[in-house]
């Protein structure tokens, strides 16, 4: 190592040259469009603000924003471990296509997603034709936003859980077998708890994910206030009527909660690496 | 008896990787199972845990059938080569877990951990995570986690492998001291030879899926039944003598055979296994009584190796005579053994290379006689006494191990044919003492092959009768079938003879040729008999190919000859088949060796037509070898 060092110039070059250019650049394409956000929020005044954060369609549609991303974190949490477990466990024909398939929501059009729930559930759609007369419609309801949301974060947990699956050794769990686990203890006591990290930042990934939805969600929803309306809808909607300052509150509500999110997950994953 | 294991079979994609291993561990033995890799040893431990299923077999634990039981129900600890210590646990978490399960009240828990990390020194890091830890650490805490439900045997799978030398040692003393402290039951995987004779109370060596032999540290070392194992532990000499009234010759040197060496006819190989540091060297002839002198030899090589130093003769006396180890050199005419000199003698005693120096033995070890391994299949009629005789005819020249096999259809059967082949074994009793009798329940070709594979057979025997005043009408499907498929020679007899003195091999020109002579010398030397070997040329034969027959042929009889058989070559012209048996009466061959081609995916079809009309015309035994392109 000594010998690295001292090969190493001692002069650290400055780079202000670089980083000026980088900040250039990062201004206009990321850093002003955000920072616009809170100085439009903050030009209406705090009283302003709150007016149009407390708005009986913009407290509906942030709850149920946060409803939405909740229940899709919960349920995709538990699908794409049971996924990931599946498919990292067990050696079956046709195992690599299905590997293919949980991971196709990511690169699929959030639009196509959209479409194709409708196109299945809708009214005119594969199993809506049957289903819409009994009275069982998804679509334009909460029930096709969560749908939706599901379809396309699905592959978010799976991705954080699967490589912590796939890095564990099959002793592992042969271990807990030998020493009189069964497999459910097994996958309770043993698997899961190393699954944490993968767990939490799946969950938070597709969370944050979930909150931003827009493309797939205003197919299937049909953007109905106090219905289906999420966050990300409301902000549309608004903007589209020329309330830019209703949009604009709720957007940077929207705004500051992923940035929340993303430092916790941030923090968390620098901790993890370190233990 | 703590673990017994009976005819443990387990396939992977139809490659047997453990095959019938039968084994009989004692209460509180530390029992090492060595063998390289891909022997089946991981294999047999992982099926007496539970964790991989057998296909055949059965396990006993204390007493209890456990051999369909889930790993949890059987209660057994099990250490990996890996660690495998759950990482998000502390030590002692790791440590309780088998007793977590278990619902044990929770300071009883921590008593029993404390307790065990005291035993594997590492009393005070019960609060620290597996990350903390260093690799010999982790594994005293999955020996600690293994032990602490007090299971009803320990297994470990090559616990030490993944340790560097100095922690494996350390390691190792732990391990033996906390066995004997706790007298509970262990087996041991490795591949490591020093830890097997290091911690063994016996050791179980094997080989390709097969348990080879089972003895204490010692007794392998020194007077092991099998070349196997000769070979495969320590180093060795292993030589090839024939049997002389009470001595085994070797050359110009003669040994006194020992009164308890199995018995064999005279003339029979005998093969002999002295251990290099159990040889003494000196410049002046042996005095010592004691002593068996192996004649002089020259230093061709010699090695300083700090404690010891190892030495190469070649032994002047000992020309011809076949070694089985050390390999024989590319190239090298006279045998050569291999010396190690220990302590003041390795000091004192240095010699020069070329230097001719006389070589004693302190002592030796006459190994089993190893043969030709014959698979007998006897049905119930004249045929089936026809493979019985031939068979055993065969097994007794070339004093090998054989087995009668008889296919039953239907389970129901399968008491009675057991019944009958006991007969059958009786009556051959007098001349093969060892042999075997095993009954299979299914198509007969398919069994019969199945059995040669699993049993590592060397021969196959069958017997064709010539049906009353009919005569021969041609090889039964079972026959032909197991011509087809076999991968081992087949023997079908036809019509008895009663010595094995005569062989023809009916050779091919070039490469494939040399199969059936190298098998067929090989059982002329087993069963001391001389050998003709023949060549039939026919109108279709070319002068190209006559020229490399006549190679062959040449090449044919220099083989024989390093093999010590005594045979001679012929070339005919004519028809292959009349041509053939013309000399086998001219020869009064007792058997006839050819070789059976099998054209790339395609079944040896022309010449299980040519074998089925030898078999029928020649009215003698008749070998048929497959060659491998």
């Amino acid at each position: 190592m000594t010998m690295t060092t001292a090969l190493k110039p001692s002069r650290v070059p400055r780079g202000l040259f670089p980083v000026g250019i980088l900040l250039a650049v990062m201004l206009p394409l990321i850093l002003m469009p955000l920072a616009s956000i809170y100085v439009f929020a903050a030009r209406s005044g705090l009283e302003g603000f709150i007016n149009a954060i407390t708005s009986p369609e913009a407290q509906f549609a942030l709850r149920f924003s946060l409803l939405i991303a909740l229940l899709t974190a919960i349920i995709n949490g538990g699908l794409g471990t049971y996924t990931a477990y599946v498919l990292s466990k067990y050696r079956f024909p046709g195992r690599d296509a299905l590997n293919v398939i949980v991971n196709l929501p990511v690169a699929i059009p959030t639009v196509v997603v959209g479409t194709s729930l409708l196109l299945l559930w809708g009214p005119i759609g594969i199993l809506g034709q049957f289903l819409v007369p009994l009275g069982i419609s998804p679509m334009f309801a909460p029930a096709g936003v969560l749908l939706a949301h599901l379809f396309v974060t699905f592959p978010y947990m799976l991705g954080a859980v699967k490589p912590v699956l796939d890095e564990l050794e099959v002793t592992y769990e042969e271990a807990a077998y030998t020493i009189g686990a069964s497999q459910l203890e097994a996958f309770r006591f043993v698997i899961l708890p190393a699954l944490r990290g993968g767990l939490f930042s799946g969950a938070l990934l597709t969370f944050a994910h979930s909150l931003g939805e827009f493309g797939a969600t205003i197919l299937v929803s049909g953007n109905l206030p106090f219905r289906t309306q999420t966050a990300p809808l409301y902000i549309f909607a608004q903007f589209e009527a020329g309330n830019i300052e209703a949009a604009n509150a709720v957007a940077a509500v929207l705004a500051t909660l992923s940035f929340v999110l993303f430092f916790a997950l941030m923090q968390f994953n620098k901790k993890s690496a370190r233990a | 008896m703590s673990i017994r294991l009976t005819d443990l079979t387990k396939r992977y994609n139809e490659q047997l990787v453990v095959n019938r291993v039968s084994l009989e561990i004692r209460d509180g033995e530390l029992f090492v199972l060595l063998g390289g890799s891909g022997s089946g040893k991981s294999t047999v431990l992982r099926m007496i845990a539970g964790l991989t299923t057998p296909d055949a077999g059965k396990i006993e634990l204390n007493g209890r059938d456990v051999t369909y039981l889930s790993p949890q129900a059987r209660g057994v600890g099990f250490v990996f080569q890996n660690y495998s210590i759950f990482r998000h646990m502390t030590v002692l978490e790791n440590v309780e877990f088998g007793l977590r399960i278990r619902k044990t009240k929770s300071n009883e828990r921590r008593r029993r951990a404390e307790e065990l990390l005291d035993l594997v020194g590492l009393a005070g890091l019960g609060a620290r995570y597996p990350s903390q830890l260093s690799g010999g650490q982790q594994q005293r805490v999955a020996l600690a986690r293994a032990l602490a439900y007090q299971p009803a045997v320990l297994l470990l799978d090559e616990p030490f492998g993944a340790l560097d030398v100095k922690i494996r040692a350390q390691l190792r003393v732990s391990l033996k001291e906390i066995q004997r402290q706790l007298q509970v039951t262990t087996i041991l995987v490795t591949h490591d030879q020093e830890e097997a004779f290091e911690l063994a109370d016996r050791i179980g060596v094997m080989d390709t899926g097969r348990l080879i032999e089972v003895g204490a540290p010692e007794t392998l070392y020194y007077q092991p039944d099998t070349e196997f194992t000769a070979t495969f532990i320590g180093g060795g000499n292993v030589l090839v003598g024939r049997k002389e009234d009470k001595w085994i010759r070797l050359g110009s040197v003669a040994l006194p055979l020992p009164p308890e060496a199995a018995h064999t006819d005279n003339g029979a190989p005998i093969r002999i296994l002295f251990r290099p540091e159990r040889t003494i060297l000196q410049s002046e002839p042996f005095q010592d009584r004691a002593i068996q002198v192996l004649g002089q030899g020259e230093v061709i090589e010699q090695i300083f190796a700090g404690a010891v130093q190892r030495i190469v003769l070649e032994m002047e006396g000992l020309r011809g005579v076949r070694a089985v180890a050390p390999r024989a050199v590319y190239g090298q005419s006279v045998t050569r053994i291999e010396v190690i000199q220990t302590g003041a003698r390795a000091a004192e005693n240095i010699f020069t290379l070329g230097q001719k120096v006389w070589v004693g033995l302190r002592d030796f070890h006459v190994l089993d006689p190893a043969g030709l391994k014959v698979l007998i299949c006897v049905s119930q009629d004249a045929s089936g006494q026809l493979a019985a005789e031939m068979g055993s005819l065969l097994a007794h020249a070339t004093h090998g191990p054989a087995t009668l096999l008889h296919v039953a259809a239907r389970p129901e059967l399968a008491a009675q044919a057991r019944d009958y082949l006991e007969t059958v074994r009786r009556a051959f009793a007098a001349q093969l003492p060892g042999l075997d009798v095993r009954v299979r329940v299914g198509t007969s070709a398919a069994q019969i092959l199945l059995e040669a594979q699993e049993g590592h057979y060397e021969v196959i025997a069958l017997g064709q009768s010539a049906s009353g005043d009919t005569g021969f009408r041609g090889l039964g499907s079972t026959a032909r079938q197991v011509l087809e498929q076999a991968e081992v020679p087949v023997l079908l007899t036809q019509t008895k003879r009663v010595s094995l003195k005569q062989i023809l091999i009916c050779t091919r020109g070039g490469e494939p040729g040399k199969t059936d002579v190298a098998f067929g010398g090989r059982v002329a030397r087993r069963a001391d008999a001389a050998a003709t070997v023949l060549f039939v040329q026919t109108e279709q034969t070319t002068p190209e190919e006559q020229k490399r027959a006549a190679r062959h042929l040449l090449q044919a009889e220099a083989a024989l000859a390093v093999q010590g058989v005594r045979g001679k070559i012929k070339i005919l012209d004519g028809g292959i088949i009349e041509n053939i048996i013309r000399q086998a009466d001219a020869d009064d061959a007792d058997l006839i060796v050819i070789g059976a081609q099998a054209p790339r995916g395609r079944p040896r079809l022309r010449w299980q037509n040519f074998a089925t009309q030898l078999v029928g015309a020649a009215a003698r035994p008749v070998l048929v070898v497959p060659m491998n392109e």
